[in-house]
Order: C-alpha cells, then structure tokens, then sequence
C-alpha cells in the first residue's frame, strides 16, 4: 500500500462520475488533435509539393490565355528539362451536378512526362493518346463517379459553351501522397479544334520541369523577363510558392482554428478542476483524518493532484486510442484521396499525440491545483468537523 | 488554581483511582493543562468555549469526559491530540510542550504520540482493513513487509485478523470501529484520543469497543482519554469528568 495506489483508488471510487469526465478530457483532445492534424498536414502540404516544377502563367491573371508559341520559346532556354501546357475546360459531368473535379486540356505525350508521379499502364497510355476523344482521369475520381474503362462521358462545358464527349481510355494512380487523384484530362488538340479560328492554339498556362540543380527561383525570373517586352508578360511560380501562397490566404482560418484548439483546451480544464472540487468537498472528513494522522498538508496536495493526473492521463490514453483509427484511418484517408492537394498526409504526428499527452497532464495539474491548495490549507479540527 | 494545587488534585485523583497495573501511583501527568482557555470567532464575535482550564491526566489512565453538547468536549480534546492550539494558557502532552509548536512539529508529533478514534469510523472506504490500519505508517521508515505485520497484529489485538482484506462497507459498524482502533494503535502511540467511539454503534457493539478499549489501557498501557454522552460507557473508564460552561468539574 503506499499513496499513489490510495489516490488511484479514489479515483475509481465514483465511476460514473469519473467515466464521464475522462470521456469529456478524452474528446477535447480528440477534437485538439484534430485540430492540429489539420493545420499540420496543411503545412505538411507544402514539403510535398514538387520543387522542380513551376506554372507559367500571364501575369494578368489565370483566365487570360497565352500563345501557343511560348511553348516551344519556354522549351528552347537553358535548364528546362521538358514543358506542357493546359486549358481549364471547367465541365461538368451533367449526371453528377454536384461533383466538382479538374478537368483539363492538356497535351498527353509531354504532360505524364512533366507529371511523371501518375502511374498508368503502358497499354492504357498507349489507348489515351491513341485515341482523341481519350480521357485519363484518377483512380479516386474514377470510383466516385463510376467510370470504368470505356465508359462514353460527356461533360457539359462552363469556361466554353459547347459540350463535349469522351471515352475514359486510361485510369491512374499515384506514387506519392500529395498527387491529385481528381483529376480528368484530355487531348488538348481535341479541344482546339473545336474553337473559333481567332481563339484557336491559346493555352491556359504552361507545366515547366526544370532540370536537376537548376533553382527555381532563377528559372522564374529567366522566363518572365523573357516575355516582358512581348505583348503578353508572364508570371511564373514554382509549385512551392503557389501552395504557400495559397496557404497565406487562409492565415486568418489557421489563426481561428488556434484559438479554438486552446478554448477545447480550457474547457476540458474546467471539466477537469469541476470533477476534482467535487470529489474533494465531498471528501474533506478523510483529509482531516489523514491530516489528524500526521499527513502534512504538501500529502493532500500531491494526493489530490495525483487523482487529477490519474483521471488526465486516462482521457489523454482514450484520446490517442480513439484518435489513430478515427483521424488516421477514417478521416485521414477521405482528406488525402480526396483533398490530397491541400491534405497529402492527413494523420496524427508524434508531435501532435505528444503534446496532447503532455497538455493532458499539465492541464490536469492546474486543473487540481486550486481545490488541491484549499484542501492542503484547511484546518485540521475545521476538516474534521465536516466529516458524516 | 495554582499549578501547585492542580498538580495537587491530579495527585489526588490518581491516588482514588489507580489502575491495576501500576506499581507507582504518583507516575507523572502525560496530560497537563495550565489555564488553558480557547476562543473562536463566529464571524468577528468571539466565542469563549474553554476558559482557565487545568486538567493532568496521569499516565496509564482511562478518563472519560462528559457533558452538554457545545460545551467544548471535541475542542478539549483537539487540544490535547494536538490538532489545535489553544488560545491561552499551556498545554504539554507527553513531554512536548504543544502550546507554541508549529503545524509541522504538531503533525510529526501527532504521528507519534496519539492514537485517533471518531465516531464516524473515519476508514477509507477504497482501503481494506489491513491498508486502513497501515496509513499511518506510511508517514515512518517502515517497509513494505515490516508495515504489513505491524498491520497485522494491530487487527490481531482488535480480533478482526480473519477480516484483514475486507473492505469498510463489508462490515458492521462495530468492525469498523475495531478497525480504526487498530488503525489508532498501530504506531504504538503513548494516548489514545476517542471522542464519543460509541456514539454510532448499538449497545453490544458499544460494550465490545468498550472492552477492547479497558483491554488497551491495561494490557497495552495506553493513556486514553473519552468524550462520550453515554454514561454506560463512562463507568467503563477509571475517571470521569464532566465539562461545563467551559469549566471542568
Ligand atoms: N472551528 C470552530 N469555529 C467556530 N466555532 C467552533 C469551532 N469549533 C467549535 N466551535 C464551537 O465551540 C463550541 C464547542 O464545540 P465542541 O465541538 O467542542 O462541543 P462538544 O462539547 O464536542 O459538543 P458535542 O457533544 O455536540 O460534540 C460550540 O458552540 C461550537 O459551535
Ligand atoms: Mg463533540
């Protein structure tokens, strides 16, 4: 017998009472991990994204369209290692209205080159490119909507105002975490020729692989200075700087999902000290007889703060337990199939499950703290007289 | 009253009633009171509870102390177990002068020298008996196996050895009681304070803590001193006090 064990009895001593407040420390944390996964996969985002690569686009805007030329200009210059380019087509498949996806025109044979982390069977390729009405789309996209191998799919268009029709001749995957699974693409000749001779060999930007030890940041600059005197500047950014400023628009989202991880974190305390007051008031008698034994009011303090540790440690264990199948396997794999740009890892981190460990035993230490104190500092006769 | 004639009238006492076991009847008081008087605030009104109090308890006595409710029994007894200070006067208990000690002096003392009974049993209901009556050792040097014995033979002498790992809800009152009699001797202390031990319990279970507390003061030779309302239980002690208007008679 020693005191640890005597505070962990207490502990267990009303365990409706106890149950509930550790399912209450258990899902603040819960929703803090949550929390914290999100803003750490969204930072996470920006290491996956490829660094050799960059868009070209005009420094206006992204709808407006540049000439054909800039491609084979861009291809000509030092360090590019190979270009493609895309339209946004913006259609949508008029059997799923709801359903939102990329799809884009793009040039096949250069586009699995610069894009080479989508995995596509050789004779599937081979069925893409061969055919112009040949569409590729993810592996993710496919299973949502359906789609197999041969199906016929019109997709109704919103940048152009015609519809078009396609065969799905090849469906692909990803090597990486991070890579769009959403995504349909087709022959961008397809496209063109269905355009007006005036708005006919305009591309919507230009895909640019750089070559090994080339910097992204000079290539850039070597591109856009290219084009500046020309009728059309451009404006070019490495797919790194595109995600981080994207991210910098939802600053304000991340500083709110703060604030709300450290009001989850309050409440639980709150749960916590509420728990702990009313087992301690109830049990004022035993302290006063520990305290007329000779237990000295530092014993009732740690006592005290060792039962809210108990109870903290408990709720942080049932957290984790319940937060790797949860945020991990359930919503994790939906966010990264599905939003994988912006969440390519979507799972707990050892420094999230530490610090709701961690947190999980401070908070429960000031939770105790002040009823703790009041308890330590009673009287011994006034802590007696309270006893039945 | 001077401390002369106090110490007097202790002598005297103790001359009337000597315990069996003594050999020497003028063994000095354990217990001695000088002039001791106490005083609480209700509020900022004062209330006087004890006022110019002597009392000596011989060693080796059984004293039993009666009287109204709210005429200063418990808060008699407090002061001599250590657990308050009085007011006025001086008060030394087993060679410790406790009038001026500080929190810490008295808690260490308390764990010493004085064994609790109260009359709400007072046990830890997620402790069996056995660690009940270990808890006080937990304050001392003791290891582990070494605490567990002296557990042992401490609900040896109170006869519930054959209830060693049951839990307070799993016995009677009376047990209970027995058990925090064990859980008071333990540690061997030279007094051991009750205040009303009976004062729950029905008339056999209160004859048989009564019985184990003579057991106790004879066998054992504890100092024990009583508050209790049941004059049954007082003719059980070898003194009897009466506690009036913060004066004892
Ligand atoms: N801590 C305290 N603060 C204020 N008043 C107190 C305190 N302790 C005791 N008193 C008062 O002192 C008086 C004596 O109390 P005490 O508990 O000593 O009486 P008692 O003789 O033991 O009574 P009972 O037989 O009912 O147990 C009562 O009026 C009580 O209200
Ligand atoms: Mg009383």
């Amino acid at each position: 017998m020693n005191l640890p064990l005597l505070a962990a009895r207490n502990v267990l001593r009303n365990k409706v009472r106890t149950g509930l407040t550790v399912l209450g420390v258990a899902v603040a944390l819960l929703a803090f991990m949550t929390l914290r996964t999100v803003l750490s996969a969204w930072t996470q985002a920006e290491e996956f994204s490829q660094k050799d690569r960059m868009a070209v686009r005009s420094k206006i805007s992204w709808v407006v369209l540049l000439p054909k030329k800039y491609v084979q200009e861009v291809k000509d210059m030092a360090g590019v290692q190979a270009v493609t380019w895309a339209n946004w087509f913006g259609g949508r498949d008029p059997k799923h209205k709801q359903e939102f996806f990329a799809n884009l025109a793009v040039d096949p044979e250069s586009a699995l080159q610069v894009y080479d982390e989508f995995i596509v069977s050789a004779e599937q390729k081979q069925a893409w490119v061969g055919d112009r009405q040949g569409a590729i789309v993810g592996d993710v996209l496919a299973r949502k909507m359906g789609w197999k191998l041969g199906s016929k799919v019109t997709l109704t268009g919103g940048v152009y105002p015609f519809d078009m029709e396609f065969n799905i001749s090849a469906i692909y995957t990803a090597t990486r975490r991070g890579a769009d699974r959403n995504q349909f693409m087709f022959h961008w000749a397809y496209l063109n020729e269905k355009l007006s001779s005036e708005r006919q060999n305009r591309v919507g930007w230009l895909i640019v692989r750089t070559k090994p030890g080339v910097v992204s940041a000079e290539m850039s600059k070597r591109i856009d200075d290219h084009f500046k005197s020309s009728g059309m500047p451009t404006l070019s950014q490495s797919e790194l700087e595109l995600n981080r400023s994207f991210l910098a628009a939802f600053t304000a989202i991340l500083t709110a999902i703060n604030v709300v991880s450290i009001v989850i974190l309050a409440i639980m305390a709150l749960i916590l000290g509420n728990t702990i007051a009313m087992g301690v008031r109830e049990r004022t008698g035993e302290y006063g007889v520990l305290r007329a034994i000779g237990f000295l009011p530092r014993h009732v303090l740690a006592f005290i703060v060792g039962e809210s540790l108990v109870v903290g440690i408990m709720g942080g264990g049932l957290a984790l337990l319940l937060g790797y199948p949860l945020i991990n396997m359930g919503m994790g794999r939906w966010l990264e199939e599905n939003m994988g740009g912006l969440f390519p890892v979507f799972g707990i981190t050892t420094a999230t499950a530490t610090a709701a460990m961690v947190l999980a035993v401070v908070l429960a230490a000031i939770a105790a703290a002040w009823p703790a104190w009041r308890a330590s500092q009673l009287k011994v006769v006034d802590a007696l007289r309270r006893v039945g | 009253m001077s401390d002369a004639q106090a110490e007097g009238k202790a002598a005297d006492e103790a001359a009337k009633n000597p315990p069996p076991y003594r050999t020497q009847p003028e063994s000095p008081a354990i217990v001695s009171l000088v002039g001791v008087g106490k005083t609480f605030f209700r509020g900022k009104e004062p209330v006087k509870v004890l006022d110019g109090l002597d009392l000596d308890v011989p060693e080796g006595s059984f004293e039993a102390l009666m009287g109204p409710s709210g005429s200063g029994k418990s808060t008699l007894l407090n002061l001599i177990a250590g657990l308050d200070r009085p007011t006025r006067g001086k008060i030394t208990v087993a060679g410790t002068d406790l009038t001026n000690a500080s929190d810490r002096t008295l808690a260490k003392w308390r764990s010493q020298n004085i064994g609790f009974i109260f009359q709400a049993y007072n046990l830890m209901p997620v402790l069996t008996a056995l660690q009940n009556v270990e808890l006080p050792l937990l304050l001392t040097s003791l290891g582990g196996a070494e605490r567990k014995k002296r557990a042992q033979t401490a609900l040896r002498v109170v006869g519930l050895e054959d209830r060693m790992h049951h839990y307070p809800r799993q016995l009677s009152g009376g047990q209970e009681q027995r058990v925090a009699i064990a859980r008071a001797i333990v540690n061997d202390p030279k007094i051991i304070v009750a205040d009303e031990p009976t004062g729950d319990l029905d008339r056999q279970s209160a004859d048989d803590i009564l019985t184990l507390l003579e057991k106790l003061n004879k066998e054992l030779k504890k100092t024990i001193f009583m508050v209790t309302h049941d004059p049954a239980a007082s003719e059980r002690a070898s003194v009897q006090r009466r506690l009036d208007k913060g004066r004892l008679k």
